[in-house]
């Protein structure tokens, strides 16, 4: 039976880190489960740990496991405390011997899409069976390569034989809010699904509700979804990101914003909202300086 | 088959004849034991007992139209009673045995009545006489109904037979004829006898055979020619007839007991029977099957009634009766946003839009859905997927998922149809529903094709399902409703509220009421209890207002509660309803007969109360003082919420106005009533509160008038007011009150009074001692003397030095105590009109005005409410653009790029592409070419004062949605083209558009004009323009828009610029000339008129008091121009007089007030007409050919006379 089906015992901790709430995954109770489901299940606590940035931890604890799964993590866990080089170097060495673990796939795959080689990223990802997340982390790519077409055809491939699973259904949003026009509704109904009950409502559904909404112009009611969401997390960054571009939108003054922007400088100084800024701030200088006024003042 | 619904049941002996009444809730119910009973079926409640009757009762009914009812018993009497007067008016005897079945003629004043002397008699009860005797049955005759239109009786007989009589013979003799002849009039006076043996009157039209047993029952359709009767042989039979004749139509077999009684459905084509078998059955009109049947274990039944007006019955059995009805009358809908969907009586599915308060037609037919006579029960809407469940209670439960079709086209059979067998159906998601079943406690989760995805077991044995949240149910048990998460499968939250009803979800989402019979439990999504309120009458419906008042309507009220769970009523209702959604005063519901209506409620009752509970004081204000918001329910409830300065506001009898003021510690009010009332208990009342407030001056008042002599002295004591203390023991005196004297001289250390006083009283002894102790030796030889005493005689105890009463450090009598602040709320000041900011807070005090003159905050008041129609009138969002070209060459382009593999084009750059707009430029984040295009457009070149727009422009171009852990968020563009999705004409959102810079900017711009606040004023207007710059239109009215939005912009800056200038050398004396010039000059620019009226104001004023009398006069000329009214005009008028007198300049300046002429907006220098000038590009200012090349003053921005294309703002 596939462990991931409705009756599945991996169904609920599959569930809980695609919903994105790490801390129940690492104290989800997988005592009961059977053999075959224990490395699964472990696999998602480990990268619950370092997504709630317990890189550190993790890679000490995982010192010396020579499992693909396992080393693939510590691999990736030492990717994200900035020790790249040797990441990569592992990580690229389990590629090329176990490409057909589905973990070293995922793993190896988001390294490599960090790293700029997404081309790499999705000959790796092909080579999935049946796994969802393959599916979604191949979506995300196609997006961040502005595919969206690629993205799409992803989608309705999957939805074909897995037409209710989260991640598709997340997908899908993704893959709509770039398309827009009424998708933009349909991204949002899943959204707010999520959002609203009470087991999945977590701020990146929230962040993701409130997305949507922002992009259909609903501006009063994107600024009630993000404010639930910093309740949640206050220093959630993308939401700290998004209530400033909010703000903007409803033609706020920028003293009504500024306490989010330190906020998210202090949350996280490389979130692309501030690099991409920053970046455009330089640019402007630059090019304002070419044009002069003929007769100096 | 669906079971009946018993609305009241009661428990008595066995009931033979059952009434409702036509109005009112009411039903007689005779019995056996010679009681009448009066219930109100509504409440439950035994309203009356009539016992005059020997034996047992059999007939009854209720008149019409007056208070009044019959009966007939087994004493053989019929007995016409007062309902108001609770007693028998009269009895009619003739019948010589039991007395079956007594009837009101529906119009005539007859009474109808059948008995076991095997007459049928009638009577007129107005002259309490008989006047027809119909014989013919011969055996008992156990019923017989007047037809309900035509002049014919019906009758049935234990002789087995059913007769029809005419009696239109009778009627035309008791008509009363214009005219009567003698013979008539004989006739007439042997009317009755004749009848005895003629049967003149009443004549039988038609024998009707067929029953093979004695007939106990019969009745006529409403309004087809058709016959009911039920008999012994166990069977009810259909008898139709025409003008000849009348013939059996068919049997309805079933019952297995003799059937005692039966009735036509008033409104349907069903006919109704009881019998001894114990059951009521249902039968098909048309097809003469049984459609339903109910049994009793234990009673049989007697009789059967049906209400003549609404869709309900009574049947009476061995233990009472039980009133109950066929069917749910509640319509099955759903309410989505401002829409509602509803099946109405021909199951047709309708919705109804609140905003226009239009019905559609009809959208689909459910005819097939369940089975016939059988509504739908409940509907759930789906706005995903514009789909609904629908569920009938038929066939132990169904439900069908239906589309509805995109537009309203007739009643047409819905294609496609998914069904299943459930009791309960609700969305739970976009694409989710559930179904619950009741007899395996089961709920299935189903996708859209109706498959299951999953099972759920109850937790609890359950009645019913609602929605409850996403991804969550509310499962109503019997004495619990349990929040359940479907995905987790568990209880998330459990509440004990007993037998829940209906759900109804507030407008935000946020709460609940959870309605059941009697009660009214709000909780919160999470299913913690709000608050709960009981019923005596049942609940029916409820719907929220969106400011979280719950609207719920009982049998015969509407009502709401507020969620501290503060309830009142808002309006009483003659029939049941179904609320579906309440908008300010309107409130909209479902009647039974499923047809939207509108009613009309005053909601100002409940919105005090919310606003009182919110502490809103400024709506509660603007509420009293708008409407008639009074009565005794208001009054008390603010007490007791503890706002009795509150409540005063509302109140006018002195009493309750006293005590109000009394508890609010209001003394002057209360002072008011207490003496227009003047009673001893409210000074006494008065005198309390007044002193713990510490207003002796009331207090003395008071004591004043209760007359309370030793608390007055007291308290002159205490506030040292000697003087009054000297009255009061004058007062004393006067009034031989020796205690009172004695006290009143202690009080003031009078020593000989008290002595005088002493000796008054024949006390010598004390009036010694008191002598004695003060040392006053001569007295004391005086009462010696006069008592005849000596000093042996006295034995004095030790005495020790007397004291004398300490005096008051203060005089405080002058003046109150400090008093102890009196609560004065907000509220109360705001009633007294001390709270300014109310009225006038719109209005710039006018000391802040740097030009002084008093009409101007009215002009400016006026002028932005001009603005405002002026531009009122397009109502653009910015965020819709239109359609934008189709750029043909550039799709074919596309279509090739986005073929193979590797990396697309973002959205940004579309959008660059797609866009000959710096704005959406700036938002691609291609700001080279952004520039390009603006130094093409309108020649900038200073880019610098724009860059704040441009990050801004920039920074809300995008947003992040967290996707893969590990990932960087995936960036989406934020549109204004959002139903959009051809990439060739998707263009970015940019933030304050047009309608934001109108509706703010340019109104701050003005308000600092107003105000005089000028440098703010000038960067609030450059701010203005920097906006413009980068901005997108909608359409071409708009584009012309911000273009005179630019040009106002210029001429503000320009004058206040000009003023500043001027402000600044205003205090050199050597330039006194440039100084009159720039006022003269800062008349020029075209500012609104209150506005311009302040320049020329002060043009006039600096000209006046610079002796340029000839220039004061055209500014006064001017400022009269436009207008001759008011302060301004009269300065004015007062100044022109004073400078034609004078006529002379005394300082020459650059101001030729004939010349036309345009101000350099640089050198603030006039520019006659004819002479060169050189144009910003952009702002179109002014200025002399010298400046060409440099940054305009007015934009900062661009470069004067570049060579411009002019600004783009229209995508086209």
């Amino acid at each position: 039976m596939d462990p991931f089906s409705s009756e599945g015992e991996l169904l609920t901790i599959h569930n809980l880190f695609h919903g994105g709430r790490y801390s129940a995954v690492i104290n989800h109770d997988t005592s009961g489960l059977s053999a075959e489901n224990s490395i699964p299940s472990r696999v998602y606590k480990i990268r619950s740990q370092i997504a709630t940035g317990q890189a550190a931890e993790v890679a000490a604890e995982l010192e010396g496991e020579d499992s693909p799964d396992l080393a693939v993590l510590k691999a990736f866990a030492e990717y994200s405390q900035g020790n790249t080089e040797d990441a990569i170097h592992t990580v690229e060495s389990l590629v090329g011997s176990s490409s057909d673990n589905a973990t070293v796939q995922i793993i190896g795959a988001t390294v490599l899409h960090l790293e700029g080689r997404s081309e790499e990223a999705l000959t790796l990802l092909s080579k999935h069976q049946g796994s969802l997340e393959a599916v979604a982390l191949v979506v995300q790519i196609r997006l961040s390569q502005n595919r969206t077409d690629l993205a799409l055809k992803e989608v309705l491939n999957a939805k074909r034989w897995a037409q209710d699973s989260l991640l598709v259904n997340l997908a899908e949003s993704w893959v709509g809010l770039r398309i827009g026009g009424e998708k933009y509704q349909q991204a949002y109904y899943v959204y707010e699904e999520l959002a609203q009950a009470p087991s999945t409502s977590t701020p990146s559904a929230l962040i993701g509700q409130a997305v949507a909404e922002l992009h259909l112009g609903r501006l009063p009611e994107a600024e009630v979804a993000l404010q639930q969401a910093l309740e949640k997390d206050p220093k959630h960054a993308d939401a700290l990101a998004n209530m400033i571009v909010l703000s903007i939108l409803a033609g706020k003054e920028p003293n009504e914003f500024n306490e989010n922007l330190s906020l998210l400088r202090d949350a996280a100084p490389s979130h692309p909202f501030l690099t991409n800024v920053a970046q455009k701030s330089e640019l402007f200088d630059r090019a304002a300086a070419r044009y002069t006024a003929r007769v100096r003042a | 088959m669906q079971s009946m619904l018993t609305k009241f049941e009661s428990k008595s002996s066995r009931a033979k004849g059952i009434a409702f009444h036509s109005k009112r809730p009411w039903i007689l119910v005779s019995l056996h034991t010679s009681t009448i009973q009066l219930w109100d079926y509504r409440m439950g409640t035994l309203i009356d007992r009539f016992e005059e009757h020997d034996g047992p009762v059999r007939g009854i009914d209720f008149h019409r139209t007056q208070p009044l009812f019959v009966s007939g018993g087994d004493d053989y009497k019929i007995k016409v009673w007062s309902y108001q007067t609770r007693r028998c008016l009269f009895t009619l005897n003739g019948h010589l045995d039991y007395v079956r079945t007594v009837f009101f003629h529906h119009e005539l004043p007859w009474i109808l009545s059948s008995s076991d002397d095997q007459t049928i008699r009638i009577w007129n009860w107005q002259n309490r006489s008989l006047i027809c005797t119909m014989t013919g049955h011969n055996h008992y005759t156990m019923c017989a109904q007047f037809h309900p239109k035509e002049d014919l009786i019906v009758s049935a007989s234990l002789d087995q037979s059913v007769r029809v009589w005419d009696i239109s013979g009778l009627r035309k003799k008791h008509s009363a004829p214009t005219s009567m002849t003698f013979e008539d009039q004989m006739a007439r006076a042997n009317a009755n006898q004749a009848d005895m043996f003629g049967n003149t009157d009443a004549v039988v039209k038609f024998v009707l055979e067929g029953h093979d047993r004695g007939v106990n029952w019969v009745s006529f359709h409403p309004t087809l020619p058709l016959i009911i009767s039920a008999g012994d042989d166990r069977n009810v039979k259909l008898w139709r007839m025409s003008e000849t004749k009348a013939w059996e139509v068919d049997t309805c077999r079933g019952h297995f007991q003799n059937s005692s009684a039966c009735l036509f459905h008033p409104h349907q084509d069903l006919i109704l029977s009881v019998g001894e078998d114990k059951t009521i059955r249902v039968w098909d009109l048309n097809k003469r099957t049984a459609v339903q049947s109910f049994k009793r274990e234990n009673d049989r039944f007697w009789v059967i009634a049906a209400h003549p007006e609404i869709n309900l019955f009574a049947a009476g059995h061995d233990n009472g009766v039980m009133v109950f009805k066929l069917e749910r009358e509640r319509p099955a809908y759903a309410i989505h946003q401002n829409n509602l969907f509803f099946i109405n009586k021909e199951k047709h599915v309708r919705s109804f839009d609140f905003t226009q308060n239009i019905q559609s037609p009809s959208m689909l037919s459910l005819k097939k859905l369940g089975a016939p006579w059988v509504p739908p029960r409940t509907l759930s809407y789906n706005p995903a997927e514009r789909s609904i469940l629908v569920t009938s209670p038929a066939d132990g439960g169904t439900y069908e998922l239906i589309n509805l079709p995109k537009d309203a086209s007739g009643a047409v059979e819905p294609t496609d149809t998914k069904r299943g067998t459930g009791n309960s159906a609700v969305f739970v998601a976009r694409n989710r529903f559930a179904v619950f079943n009741s007899s395996s406690q089961t709920i299935d989760i189903k996708d859209l094709s109706n498959s299951t995805t999953k099972t759920i077991k109850t937790p609890t044995s359950i009645n019913d399902i609602y929605f409850g949240g996403t991804g969550c149910l509310l499962l109503c048990a019997p004495s619990t409703v349990i929040l359940y998460d479907i995905q987790q499968k568990k209880t998330v939250a459990e509440l004990a509220v007993s037998g829940v009803k209906y759900v109804v979800w507030s407008n935000d989402g946020l709460h609940v009421a959870l309605l059941s019979k009697h009660n009214v439990t709000i909780v919160t999504k999470t299913l913690e209890q709000v608050s709960s309120l009981h019923e005596t009458i049942r609940i029916k419906s409820a719907t929220w207002d969106d400011v979280g008042v719950l609207l719920y309507s009982t049998l015969n009220h509407i009502k709401y509660t507020l969620l501290n769970g503060d309830n009142g009523i808002i309006r009483t209702l003659d029939e049941t309803i179904y609320l579906t959604k309440v908008k300010g005063r309107s409130l909209f519901c479902l009647d039974r007969q499923a047809k939207p209506k509108l009613l009309d409620i005053d909601p100002t009752e409940y919105r005090f109360k919310l606003a009182l509970v919110k502490r809103n004081y400024d709506e509660m204000l603007s509420i009293i003082k708008t409407s008639n918001l009074v009565g005794q329910s208001i009054i008390s409830y603010l007490q007791k919420k503890g706002y009795p300065e509150i409540a005063l506001q509302f109140v006018q009898d002195p009493q309750t106005r006293f005590e109000l003021a009394i508890e609010c510690g209001n003394l002057e009010v209360a002072v008011e009533m207490a003496k227009e009332l003047d009673r001893p208990k409210l000074w006494t009342r008065l005198s309390a509160e007044a002193l713990s407030q510490g207003n002796h001056q009331v207090v003395e008042m008071a004591y004043q008038k209760l007359r309370s002599f030793d608390k007055l002295s007291f308290l002159y004591l205490v506030t040292g007011n000697i003087e009054k203390l000297n009255r009061m023991a004058k007062i004393a005196e006067h009034r031989n009150d020796y205690t009172a004297r004695f006290q009143n001289a202690i009080y003031l250390g009078d020593v000989e009074t008290r002595i005088q006083m002493l000796k008054e009283i024949d006390l010598y002894p004390l009036a010694y001692v008191t002598a004695k102790a003060h040392g006053l030796n001569e007295e004391c030889e005086a009462i010696l003397e006069a008592s005849g005493l000596t000093e042996e005689d006295i034995k004095i105890p030790e005495i020790s030095v007397p004291t004398s009463p300490s005096k008051a450090i203060v005089p405080t009598h002058q003046k109150n105590w400090p008093l102890r602040t009196a609560s004065q709320s907000f509220f109360e000041r705001a009633l007294l009109g001390q709270v300014e900011s109310m009225a006038i807070e719109d209005e710039a005090p006018s000391g802040t005005n740097g030009f002084g003159l008093d009409e101007y905050a009215d002009n400016g008041k006026r002028f932005n409410g001009d603005l405002l129609d002026a531009e009122g009138e397009e109502d653009v969002t910015g965020w819709n653009m239109g359609d934008v070209d189709l750029n043909l060459e550039q799709a074919d382009e596309l279509a090739v790029e986005t073929d193979g593999a590797g990396v697309g084009m973002s959205e940004a750059e579309l959008w660059a592409r797609n866009s000959p707009i710096a704005a959406d430029h700036v938002a691609a984040g291609s700001f080279e070419t952004a520039m390009q295009l603006l130094n093409r457009q309108v020649g900038a070149v200073n880019f610098e004062p724009l860059k704040p727009r441009f990050m801004e422009i920039y920074q809300a171009s995008k947003t992040y949605l967290p996707a893969t852990v590990g990932l960087p968020p995936l960036v989406n563009y934020v549109r204004r083209t959002v139903e959009e999705t051809d990439s060739r004409r998707i263009l970015p959102a940019i933030p304050r558009d047009l309608e934001s810079v109108r509706t703010n900017d340019l109104r701050k711009g003005l308000a600092a004009m107003k105000a005089n606040n000028l440098e703010e004023g000038v960067k609030i207007f450059r701010g203005v323009l920097h906006n413009l710059i980068l901005t997108t239109v909608q359409n071409e009215s708009e584009v012309e828009e911000a273009k005179k939005i630019i040009r106002t912009a210029t001429e503000y800056i320009i004058a206040m610029s000009i003023e500043l200038e001027r402000r600044a050398i205003e205090n050199d004396k050597s330039q006194v000339k440039r100084n009159l010039e720039l006022v003269a000059y800062f008349t020029k620019p075209i500012l609104e008129l209150p506005h311009r009226q302040i320049a020329l104001m002060t043009a006039m004023r600096q000209a006046f008091t610079c002796q340029n009398f000839v220039l004061a006069g055209h500014f006064a000329s001017r400022v009269l121009a436009n207008s001759s009214q008011g302060k301004n005009a009269e300065t004015a008028r007062k100044i022109k007089v004073r400078s034609e007198r004078e006529g002379k300049d005394a300082i020459e300046i650059e101001y030729d007030q004939f010349a036309e002429f345009d101000i350099c907006a640089a050198s603030y220098t006039p520019i006659y007409s004819g002479q060169p000038f050189i144009k910003d590009p952009f702002t179109g200012a002014k200025y002399h050919p010298r400046y060409r090349g440099s940054i305009c003053r007015v934009s900062q921005v661009t470069e004067i006379g570049a060579p411009a294309s002019g600004l783009r703002l229209l995508a086209q």
